[in-house]
């Protein structure tokens, strides 16, 4: 059995803010990610124009003094649509990352957990899932339900399943041989307790960065789909939508292409970098 | 290494089993009539006519007897045909699929090309200016939308250089869609490879290579290369699974006929034989790619091939 001592991070919850704020990864993909909350939240009040009101100024301008990022092909306000656009970024990567969380955590738990034909059936049907890509699940989903946004969003929460399973199971697997965890077995805890007080808060650290790089998986692949005409649908200001709009004036406005992109890009930047700070500031191994 | 290649087989046939299981259910998932859906955008059908199509999909028998159906007609090589058209699927899909193929192929050399050297730099000179400069690329890389991508180079390439041609099916269209899913991949080679290289530096068994006189760069080339590029085989079959899900989007952007712009319009048009057609295609490929990589693999990988 492992007699060694447990480091983990519950050791020093002040060093751990110490270092993601320390980490030049951490730190950067901090202050991107709290700038679109605040984006986000304050999008009324940033927003110099109605988002969604055709001629605010005239069609096609380029980025001038009134309109920062220009107008687009209905004369609407790019900077508007951009900043309304955050809201709907940060909820689809939200609600997915919340879909394949919840449901991905509870698989991985149990499985490890129960053990036997539970765990068999389980990880069996992960794996069989997780080669079929989340592309494949994400398009299947989208070709039942029909193009919608909201569907766009079950369907990237739902294809990620297989990978939170996978993990959070192996997270768990490791939790449930430790010391204090057979000790509570042995002090007769009922299985909810040994579930949601034991092996919960002990796999979240791991999930907690594995759904921050989530969040910039899913809204890729939500941007995408609304791209395809998949997901979004006219007149919402979401990113891949208003991306595959510009197409057909890449010409004549080529701004209607570059700038959705770099919010794409930006908001998906900023979450890797988190995760990627919250991975090296939660594991010792790689911290060096 | 015929115990893990026979597992790895094993697998790669209950997938596929599951995706007809899959496809012949998804038809009933979808929400409403699916025959009435399947032919709303098409004038002057007849109840009738709806009502033999109904018959000749089997959608008025039980469910397993559908499957069963469904599985019969599959060995015989029949994916039933279009709705708009009437073609046979496995037809169309046969026509497009060397074309998905081929930029999902050329889009891996591209990755391979850029992302295994790059993360080889990375590795070799950890912790310096060059390094981070390189992993700050990569990360930037990854986090770029690849259909953003796409369209930039578009832009530049196709319109205001006008070194390429837009769109259409010769070489010279390959370039710019093969371009777009080969550097968003190469990203991700570049960082898997830098990890895996350092990973074996700091292995005694360099250490060993060294201490007994070897030269540096004898030493890279046999021990540090071949071992260190094996997890990167093994990621290539996940990542072929990535290019031929990216095709889907890229194909659209550069109206490469493909499967996936085949797939993409089909969900349009409410096209379900196809859709099914292009589901149970697309997991084959990547169940047979990935099989091919773990053979690869095994052959490469000492320890798995006297296993």
């Amino acid at each position: 059995m492992d007699t060694k001592v447990d480091t983990s991070v519950h050791a020093s919850p002040l060093g751990f803010w110490k270092r993601l704020l320390l980490s030049p990864n951490g730190i950067v993909g901090l202050v991107i990610v709290l700038g679109l909350i605040f984006c986000a939240i304050f999008a009324e009040h940033l927003a110099p124009h109605n988002p969604a009101k055709m001629g605010t100024g005239g069609r096609f301008l380029p980025p001038n003094s009134d309109f920062f990022l220009g107008t687009d092909e209905f004369g609407r306000d790019m900077l508007s649509r951009i900043l309304y656009g955050s809201r709907i970024t940060l909820l689809i990567g939200a609600v997915a990352v919340g879909i394949s969380l919840t449901i991905g955590m509870l698989i991985g738990m149990l499985a490890a957990f129960r053990r036997g034909w539970i765990e068999a059936i389980l990880m069996r049907s992960t794996d069989i899932l997780f080669s079929f890509t989340e592309t494949l699940i994400a398009l299947s989903f989208v070709a039942v339900l029909g193009p919608s946004l909201q569907n766009a969003v079950i369907a990237v929460g739902v294809a990620g399943i297989p990978f939170y399973a996978r993990t959070c199971y192996s997270a768990a697997l490791v939790e449930t041989s430790k010391p204090y965890f057979e000790a509570s077995i042995s002090i007769g805890s009922s299985p909810g307790r040994l579930l949601f007080f034991h092996l919960l808060p002990n796999v979240l650290p791991t999930m907690i960065v594995v759904a921050t790089l989530g969040v910039s998986t899913a809204i890729l692949a939500a941007a995408g789909l609304s791209f395809l005409g998949l997901g979004a649908q006219p007149p919402t200001s979401e990113w891949g939508y208003m991306l595959a709009g510009s197409r057909d004036y890449i010409n004549r406005a080529p701004w209607l292409m570059t700038i959705p992109g770099l919010a794409i890009a930006v908001t998906v930047l900023g979450f890797n970098l988190l995760g990627d700070g919250l991975r090296t500031s939660l594991d010792p191994v790689e911290r060096k | 290494m015929w115990h893990f290649l026979s597992t790895r087989l094993a697998m790669g046939f209950l997938t596929i089993w599951v995706t007809t299981i899959m496809v012949t259910l998804l038809i009933h998932a979808v929400p409403g009539d699916p025959v009435q859906i399947m032919y709303a955008q098409s004038q002057g059908t007849t109840p009738e006519q709806i009502e033999q199509v109904r018959r000749s999909l089997g959608l008025d028998r039980p469910i397993h007897i559908q499957y069963l159906m469904y599985m019969e007609r599959l060995f015989q090589g029949d994916l039933g045909v279009t709705i708009r058209g009437g073609q046979p699927v496995l037809e169309v899909i046969f026509q497009r699929l060397p074309n998905t193929l081929m930029l999902a192929v050329t889009a891996m050399f591209i990755a391979i090309l850029i992302g295994v050297p790059i993360g080889f730099l990375a590795a070799y000179r950890e912790g310096t200016v060059i390094d981070i400069a390189l992993m700050v690329l990569a990360i930037a890389g990854i986090s770029m939308p690849h259909f953003w991508l796409g369209l930039m180079l578009l832009f530049f390439f196709a319109l205001e250089l006008g070194w390429l041609p837009v769109s259409g099916n010769s070489i010279m269209n390959l370039i710019l869609p093969a371009l777009t899913l080969g550097l968003s991949n190469a990203a991700i080679f570049a960082r898997l490879t830098r990890s895996s290289m350092i990973d074996v530096m700091s292995q005694d068994f360099i250490q060993t290579a060294y201490a007994k006189g070897l030269p540096k760069a004898l030493v890279l080339r046999r021990h540090v290369m071949r071992a260190g590029l094996l997890p990167v085989v093994t990621m290539m079959g996940l990542q072929f699974a990535f290019m031929m899900g990216g095709a889907i989007v890229v194909e659209n952007i550069f109206s490469w006929n493909g499967v996936g712009r085949m797939a993409v319009e089909a969900i349009f048009q409410r096209d379900y034989p196809i859709i099914q057609g292009f589901i149970l295609t697309f997991s084959v490929v990547v169940v047979v790619v990935a099989i091919a990589i773990d053979a690869l693999y095994a052959v490469l990988d000492p320890r798995i091939r006297r296993a």
